[in-house]
């Protein structure tokens, strides 16, 4: 049985929308498996709602009553005297059931289960598995879970989750939805890295009851949403998530999806061509496509295309202008950009022009631009001979490769060369780690940063999708 | 009887992959062009349809480029081979210019899907079809005939005649709009080939296939 036949048979169940909105904004969160006990999760869950600066009412959970993280904690459930927004599940398999029980007969508005042992579990996992299905098929409230790694809402200081890879992340444009916990904090990470914003990042875990479908469209049809980043293996709803995908792209937001497990053979008998040739994978690269869904290989192939269309700007063709600091990145980003699809056309005369003040005969002011070692001693240069080929009319996305970085100013002034277009900028900073200058200042703006051209071509190709998955 | 209650009686009956007479049949009543049964004269040719040999040429059950008299004896002598069969005599198709497949099916993931792309011996060679969700509107049809390699054969290679798209078109709305109507009763409808000829001439159905989804209640024989 699929989690959305389980929908369909209960119709005492509440809307998915009013128990998403409590989620997302809670006023009291009850944490039960809270722990004194370091490294249990309950204790890693209540420390890190608190150490993100969690505004709201938190009421720890715990038998043994007392005060845990200075709070003063409930022996159960029921002692609390006031409605609860979200519960959070941090236990062993067993209590976390009888817990649910418990929320069934009180005002919870929604359940995320951390607790693992379900039917992801084998064996017992089953029982299990078929208890929470007899306790959601009327229960009112909505879990998400179980076996996932919990919610995050920045703009909430919301952390539910045991898992530190979502600190300090910026309020912003991306919603993230993954049924790996491992894989949504690792492209939580990396966006982080980059200054990208996140609006909320839901590891939906087992989907037992909210499935990815589910997600998508509440979460993409918040305002605060421009782009979302699913990660899924199974997709138990996915005609209704095709549906909402491509209700958000024609709204003008965009969809990003890896569908992990791609492999995966088929087991039924083929009776015909058709059943043939439209095997699991090539039907989800189809359909995506169709829908507007951008598919990526993987996870950081996926970070790369959200950072480029979360900074929000279209390109209005697919010329792209390419300044570079030498001429085999140049070179490498051409080839790359051309095998997507995109053109590199020769600049306009009089950009060639404006370009020949800074850059030395030996460079080159074609396209790509080689600006040559010169301009490390010039530091605005860069800047300047960026928004030469930004301004140029024959180009739609101008890309700056950068090396090692001499100073401050010589980012401050790709900054300000970002700021002063309105056309996709993307920029390749290939020493970043070993440059003596801070890219705050790109970070601040998310102005999108990579650190090969591959990764680039990964984000260009996001912004104009012509030839199939971003890889 | 409508083309619904069709289906629930061979359901009923417990067949499982309907033969092509029977199939075409069905998909003329739903606008499905079909050849000519039992032509006076010119070429014709003769099967023997039977639903436990969906795949005929493997088994001596077609034959081509017949007079009527010369397909008459040869079904005769199908039908003494493999009993139970249905004879069928069509006019053989001559004047097309594309050969294209058109199926549905039953995604696990997205539900009814539709599929179409160059057909014939050419499914064995290249894996062009375009794949959408279940039903396409005409336009929709369109937008996947001008997609992929396949939109080339179908402009016409080389000073090749055009094919008529926009009947084909019609014919795999027409057929997806069908399936995903009755999507609980038919796993998979397999049109191939169609017979796609010059522009603005039509196509016919030269094959086809429709297979049944298991019974209600009888749900574990799928797997």
């Amino acid at each position: 049985m699929t989690g959305n036949e389980t929908n369909q048979q209960a119709g005492r169940r509440p809307p998915v929308a009013e128990a998403l909105d409590a989620l997302f904004d809670p006023e009291t969160i009850a944490v039960v498996g809270a722990s004194r006990t370091r490294g249990k999760l309950g204790q890693q869950v209540l420390a890190l709602l608190r150490s993100n600066g969690y505004a709201g009412r938190i009421i720890p959970v715990n038998p043994s009553g007392g005060e845990i993280e200075g709070l003063p904690a409930a022996r159960s459930l029921e002692e609390i005297d006031c409605p609860i927004d979200v519960v959070i599940l941090a236990t062993p398999v067993n209590i976390a059931l009888d817990a649910l029980e418990t929320c069934a007969r009180l005002d919870v508005k929604a359940v995320v289960g951390v607790t693992s042992g379900f039917s992801e579990a084998g064996g017992d996992g089953h029982a299990n598995e078929a208890r929470l299905r007899r306790i959601l098929r009327d229960a009112p409230f909505r879990l998400i879970g179980p076996n996932c790694e919990g919610v995050v809402r920045p703009a909430a200081n919301l952390q539910l989750t045991f898992s530190p890879m979502f600190n300090g992340l910026r309020p912003g444009p991306v919603a993230m939805i993954s049924q790996s916990g491992a894989l949504a904090g690792l492209m939580a990470l990396r966006l982080g890295e980059r200054g990208v914003g996140i609006n909320a990042i839901v590891s939906s875990g087992n989907e037992s009851d909210l499935t990815a479908a589910d997600l998508l469209e509440h979460l993409g049809n918040d305002p605060q949403t421009a782009v979302v980043l699913c990660y899924v293996e199974e997709l138990r709803d996915g005609r209704r998530f095709a549906e909402a995908a491509r209700r958000l792209v024609q709204a003008g937001k965009h969809v990003v999806a890896v569908k992990g497990g791609r492999s995966r053979a088929g087991s039924r008998a083929v009776q015909s061509h058709t059943g043939a040739m439209a095997g699991d994978d090539r039907v989800i690269s189809a359909i995506f496509r169709e829908t507007g869904v951008i598919r990526a290989q993987e996870s950081v192939a996926a970070v790369d295309a959200v950072t480029a269309l979360a900074a929000g700007r279209r390109p209005a063709g697919n010329r792209v202008g390419i300044i570079s600091v030498t001429g085999g990145l140049g070179v490498e980003m051409t080839d790359l950009a051309e095998s997507a699809g995109f053109e590199v056309p020769v600049l306009a005369e009089t950009t060639q022009q404006a370009l020949s003040q800074y850059v030395p005969f030996y460079g080159s002011v074609t396209n790509p631009v080689d600006l040559t070692g010169v301009v490390l001693a010039n530091p605005t240069y860069v800047g300047r001979c960026l928004a030469a080929v930004a301004a140029d009319p024959g180009v739609d996305i101008a890309i700056a490769i950068i090396t090692f970085v001499p100073d401050q100013q010589f980012i401050e002034a790709l900054a300000e060369a970002y700021e002063g277009t309105d056309k996709p900028v993307l920029i390749v900073w290939t020493g970043a780690a070993r440059s003596s200058a801070s890219g705050d200042s790109l970070r601040d703006r998310a102005v999108p940063v990579y650190d090969s051209p591959a990764r680039a071509a990964s984000g260009l190709t996001a912004l104009l999708p012509m030839k199939g998955e971003v890889r | 009887m409508t083309p619904r209650e069709t289906l629930e009686a061979w359901q009923r009956a417990g067949r499982r992959v309907v033969h092509e007479a029977d199939a075409k049949a069905l998909l003329a009543r739903i606008g499905v062009p079909v050849p000519e049964r039992d032509p006076a004269g010119g070429r014709c040719v003769a099967k023997l349809c039977h639903d436990g040999y969906p795949h005929k040429s493997d088994h001596g059950l077609v034959r081509l480029g017949l007079t009527p008299e010369e397909a008459v004896a040869a079904v005769a002598e199908m039908a003494a081979r493999i009993p139970g069969g249905t004879p069928l005599i069509e006019a053989m198709e001559q004047g097309a210019v594309a050969e294209w497949i058109v199926g549905c099916k039953r995604d696990d993931t997205f539900g009814p899907i539709v599929l179409a792309g160059p057909g014939g011996i050419l499914v064995e060679l290249i894996d062009a079809a375009e794949i959408r969700l279940a039903p396409v509107t005409q336009e929709g049809a369109a937008a996947m005939l001008g997609t992929g390699p396949g939109a080339r054969l179908l402009e016409g290679l080389r000073g090749a005649p055009a094919a008529d798209r926009a009947a084909l078109a019609r014919l795999i709305s027409r057929v997806s709009v069908f399936f995903a109507e009755n999507a609980d009763l038919v796993s998979e409808i397999e049109i191939n080939p169609v017979m796609v000829r010059a522009d603005g001439k039509g196509l016919v159905a030269a094959d086809a296939l429709i297979v049944l989804a298991p019974a209600v209640g009888n749900k574990e024989h799928d797997a």
